[in-house]
C-alpha cells in the first residue's frame, strides 16, 4: 500500500507532462508534422503491437545491443581484473586506454563499415567499442579496492590464483561491475539506435529514420516512446538482478 | 592426533617442544626506520604466550612475521626448525578488524566453510564440519546471516571460527578484542582460553591491555617501542581455569599488574 502511494507522485507528474503535450497539440500550438497528439504516437504504437509489424525491428535492435553489451561487458571485466589487480597491467595498458577512450564511439562507425561492411558484425563493434568504458572503468575501479586484509586472507588459506579470483575477488568488485555494465546497456542503446540510423540497418532506429524522412510523425514518436519503455525495462530488469546477487549489502531504505 | 600425546600441558611447558623460535630478529621498514630489533623468543607447543606493548612497539609487525607475511631483515624467524618463508595453514591469525577480515557476500557458515573448501571436497562433509564449528562459536542461530547483520563480537566469532576450521598448529591473535566492549570481550576471553586447553593450540595473542596479557598468558612478553625491544618477560603461574573474578584478584595477578604497569610507564 505504501509502494502504491509512493507512486503516486511520480504517475502525476509523467500524466501532466501528457497533458501538457495533449492541449499543446490539439490547440495546434505546434504543427501536427512535428508533433502528434499523444493519443496518435500511443495510438500508432499500439496498431504496430497489434499487426505485429513492431517485433523484427524491435527484435533486431534488442538483439544487437545485447550481444555488444555482451562482448563489452566480458572484455571490460576482464581487462579491469587484469588491470585493476596486476601493476603490470596498467602500467602497460592505462596509458593506450586513456587515449582510446575519448574517441566518440559513433566516430568508429566508419572504420568498423569498413572493416565489417554495412553487417551485423559492424553493429556490434561499435556498439561494443563505446559500451566497453563504463564496465571497464568501473572493474577497474572494483578490483584495485579489494581490500588488503582479503587478499592476506587468501594468502594465509592458501588460496589459488583462481581461487583468489573467483572467491575473493569477482564478488569484491561485484557492485561496481554491475553499476557499470548497467551505464553500458544505456549506451549501448544509444549506439544501437545509432548504427541502424547510419547503416540503415532494420531496427527501431532506422524505422524513426525513416519515419521522420517521409513526415509520419504519429510513428516517429511511436519509435521515441517504444525506446523509452525499453530501457524502462531493461533498467529495471537489471535492477531486479542487481538485487538478487547484492543481497549480502546493508538494504538502502 | 598422534602428536597429542608428545605435546605436554601448558603448566610443564618448559619441557615441551618449541613450535616457534625467534633469533635476533630485526625488522626494518623501507624508509630504514627500524620496527624491531634483537628480538629472541622461543615459543613452545600448547603454551599461551601473550604480547603487550604500546602503540609503536612493532607488535603486529612482529604477529605478521610469524604468520609469514613479511620477513625479517635480519635474524632468523623459525617454525618447527624450519625459516618462515610464506603463509602456512598451519598458522592462522585472527585480525583486529574482523569487519575487514570477513567476506561480507558470504553467510556465517559461507565464511568458516573458504577455509575448508580445498581440503574438504565432499560438501556434505565440509557442511557437518562447518555446523559443528559454528555451533562451538555459539553462532547456530546466526549461521544464514551476512556479517553486516552480526554485533562486532559475532563477527569476531566467525573469524575464530574460520582459524579454528584451518585447524592450525599455531593460532596468532592480533589484539583481537580491542574492538569489542568490555562484557563481550571478557566472554571471548574465558571462550578463547577454553579452546585453547581443549585443543592443545599454541597462541600467540597481542594486546596493549595488561590486564588481558596476564589474564590470559602462560607467559607475557613485554615490549618497549621505537623501536620494538623486548623489555621483560614474565612467566605467569597463575592456576587454570582462570576466572574473570577471582584469577584478577589473586595477589599474583596484581604484582605482575603493577611491575608491568611500572615497566610500561618507565617508557
Amino acid at each position: 500500500m505504501k509502494r502504491l502511494l509512493n507512486l503516486l507522485p511520480p504517475l502525476a507528474f509523467a500524466g501532466a507532462l501528457l497533458l501538457i503535450w495533449h492541449v499543446a497539440t490539439d490547440l495546434r500550438l505546434v504543427s501536427p508534422v512535428f508533433l502528434p497528439t499523444p493519443a496518435r504516437a500511443f495510438g500508432d504504437l499500439a496498431a504496430r503491437f497489434a499487426d505485429g509489424t513492431i517485433w523484427e525491428p524491435l527484435g533486431a535492435t534488442v538483439q544487437r545491443m545485447i550481444f555488444g553489451w555482451f562482448f563489452a561487458s566480458l572484455v571490460g571485466i576482464a581487462l579491469g581484473a587484469a588491470i585493476g589487480l596486476t601493476p603490470l597491467a596498467r602500467d602497460l595498458l592505462e596509458p593506450t586506454l586513456e587515449f582510446v577512450r575519448p574517441l566518440p564511439a559513433s566516430a568508429m562507425i566508419p572504420v568498423a563499415i569498413l572493416f565489417f561492411g554495412l553487417s551485423e558484425n559492424m553493429a556490434v563493434s561499435v556498439i561494443a567499442f563505446g559500451s566497453i568504458w563504463p564496465v571497464l572503468m568501473s572493474s577497474i575501479y572494483g578490483f584495485g579496492a579489494v581490500r588488503v586484509r582479503l587478499q592476506e586472507v587468501s594468502a594465509l588459506l592458501g588460496l589459488s590464483r583462481v581461487e583468489f579470483l573467483s572467491k575473493i575477488a569477482i564478488p569484491s568488485a561485484m557492485p561496481d561491475i554491475l553499476a557499470g555494465m548497467r551505464s553500458g546497456l544505456a549506451v549501448s542503446l544509444i549506439l544501437a539506435v545509432v548504427t541502424e540510423m547510419q547503416a540503415s540497418l532494420p531496427g527501431l532506429g532506422r524505422d524513426i529514420f525513416l519515419a521522420q524522412r517521409s513526415f509520419r510523425s504519429g510513428e516517429l514518436y511511436a519509435g521515441l516512446v517504444m525506446l523509452g519503455l525499453l530501457g524502462v525495462l531493461i533498467n529495471h530488469g537489471l535492477q531486479i538482478a542487481e538485487n538478487r546477487l547484492l543481497r549480502w549489502r546493508p538494504q538502502r531504505s | 592426533m598422534t602428536l597429542a600425546s608428545t605435546k605436554a600441558d601448558p603448566a610443564s611447558g618448559a619441557s615441551a617442544p618449541v613450535a616457534v623460535s625467534l633469533r635476533k630478529v630485526g625488522v626494518t621498514y623501507a624508509m630504514g626506520r627500524p620496527v624491531l630489533e634483537d628480538i629472541s623468543f622461543d615459543v613452545r607447543e600448547g603454551e599461551f604466550l601473550s604480547i603487550v606493548g604500546p602503540s609503536g612497539c612493532g607488535k603486529t609487525t612482529l604477529l605478521r612475521m610469524l604468520a609469514g607475511l613479511l620477513r625479517p631483515t635480519v635474524g632468523e624467524a623459525l617454525f618447527d626448525g624450519q625459516p618462515i618463508m610464506a603463509p602456512s595453514r598451519e598458522r592462522a591469525i585472527v585480525f583486529q578488524d574482523y569487519t575487514n577480515a570477513l567476506l561480507p557476500w558470504r553467510t556465517v557458515s559461507g565464511n568458516v566453510a573458504l577455509a575448508l573448501e580445498k581440503t574438504m571436497p565432499v560438501k556434505a562433509e565440509r557442511d557437518a564440519r562447518v555446523a559443528q564449528l559454528v555451533e562451538k562459536m555459539g553462532l547456530s542461530h546466526a549461521a544464514d546471516r551476512f556479517p553486516t547483520q552480526l554485533s562486532g563480537g559475532m563477527q569476531q566469532r566467525v573469524q575464530i571460527a574460520r582459524c579454528l576450521s584451518q585447524e592450525p598448529r599455531i593460532m596468532l591473535m592480533d589484539e583481537p578484542f580491542g574492538a569489542l566492549d568490555a562484557m563481550t570481550r571478557q566472554t571471548l576471553q574465558d571462550e578463547l582460553m577454553a579452546l585453547a586447553a581443549e585443543r592443545r593450540t599454541t597462541t600467540v595473542f597481542i594486546t596493549h591491555d595488561l590486564e588481558e596479557a596476564i589474564y590470559l598468558g602462560d607467559r607475557v612478553i613485554v615490549l618497549s617501542a621505537n623501536p620494538g625491544r623486548i623489555a621483560q618477560t614474565i612467566e605467569v603461574e597463575l592456576p587454570r581455569p582462570r576466572h574473570q573474578l577471582t584469577t584478577r584478584e589473586d595477589p599474583r595477578f596484581l604484582a605482575h599488574r603493577h611491575h608491568l604497569f611500572g615497566l610500561l610507564q618507565g617508557h
